[in-house]
């Protein structure tokens, strides 16, 4: 790819690659490197990031709790490492390692989602449609404390 | 938007911006949804409590209400995208601002710190599909034509 140039390759991962002669008066910001290191995917959801390269916090404080793992936490943690993935494929057309990556996380996410609906019951209108009733409209909805607001 | 990267940049980040709208919604409802007539009254929430109770209705911290009018949209590609990175910024410090004030809820600032992260890699994007698009376009100079409109 036309961006790994040889000045980037010693620099660090929170540094980007720039145009060499770049021209004047429009905005830059430079390209994330490609492979990147990356967290686990309970701590990106917990940072916000998949990339601790993109992780800068307010203060310097240490970004968010540790999300604690329930089933749908975990669900939840695959689903946001395939979101940040494919917003990253998106201006990335070209690092396949990283939709290797995407591959991997899609294939766990799909096994993931059918224990749980094994376990839980549907999580989506298809899933619902493949029971022998339907009970979307029972609370408590996700941000009701106890199915009384 | 006339290139593929930046169709599938906004796709994404709008939807993902319309679920952080949720997620701000809920931290509202589940802040005010047992409140005392007195906490009304000492917690400074009299005012909005008078128009819309503990309804979730978006308003700015400052009380006016959301209105398309905060936002922008110019239909020249590069404009656009300057105007996106800016709104993430103007978020992120949002979001700072918020954190200055709020320390010892953790069920709050965990989602406030997820939030303005998003807003970091979004920003982070957008800049580099600003880069794609110049890429595209006339090298020497970017502002010869908009390709959002100039279509041969």
């Amino acid at each position: 790819m036309t961006r790994k140039s040889s000045e980037t390759s010693r620099c660090t991962d929170c540094n980007g690659t720039m145009p060499s002669c770049a021209p004047l008066a429009v905005p830059y910001v430079p390209f994330q490197q490609e492979n990147a290191p990356i967290y686990k995917d309970c701590d990106a959801l917990s940072q916000g990031t998949l990339f601790p390269c993109l992780n800068l916090p307010f203060h310097l404080a240490v970004n968010g709790t540790p999300v604690p793992m329930t089933p749908l936490a975990q669900l939840q943690a695959l689903d946001f490492v395939l979101q940040e993935l494919a917003l990253y494929l998106d201006t990335h057309q070209d690092d396949e390692d990283a939709f290797a990556l995407f591959q991997e996380y899609s294939a766990m996410m799909e096994r993931s989602r059918a224990a749980y609906e094994r376990q839980n019951g549907p999580l989506d209108l298809a899933a619902a449609a493949a029971d022998s009733s339907w009970q979307w409209t029972h609370s408590p909805w996700p941000w009701d404390l106890k199915g009384e607001d | 938007m006339p290139f593929d990267e930046c169709k599938a940049v906004l796709t994404d980040i709008g939807v993902e911006e319309l679920g952080h709208l949720e997620m701000v919604g809920t931290i509202v409802h589940q802040l005010t949804r047992n409140l005392t007539q007195e906490q009304i009254e000492t917690a400074g929430f009299d005012a909005y409590f008078v128009d819309h109770t503990a309804g979730v209705y978006p308003t700015a911290a400052s009380g006016d209400p959301w209105t398309a009018a905060t936002i922008q949209v110019t239909g020249d590609t590069i404009a656009d995208l300057t105007e996106d990175l800016a709104a993430e910024q103007k978020a992120r410090l949002t979001y700072d601002n918020i954190l200055r004030f709020c320390r010892d809820d953790p069920d709050v600032t965990d989602v406030i710190r997820f939030l303005r992260e998003r807003e970091v890699v979004h920003f982070q994007r957008f800049g580099e599909v600003l880069e794609l698009a110049k890429e595209k376009m006339n090298h020497k100079n970017v502002y010869l034509c908009n390709p959002s409109f100039d279509r041969k």
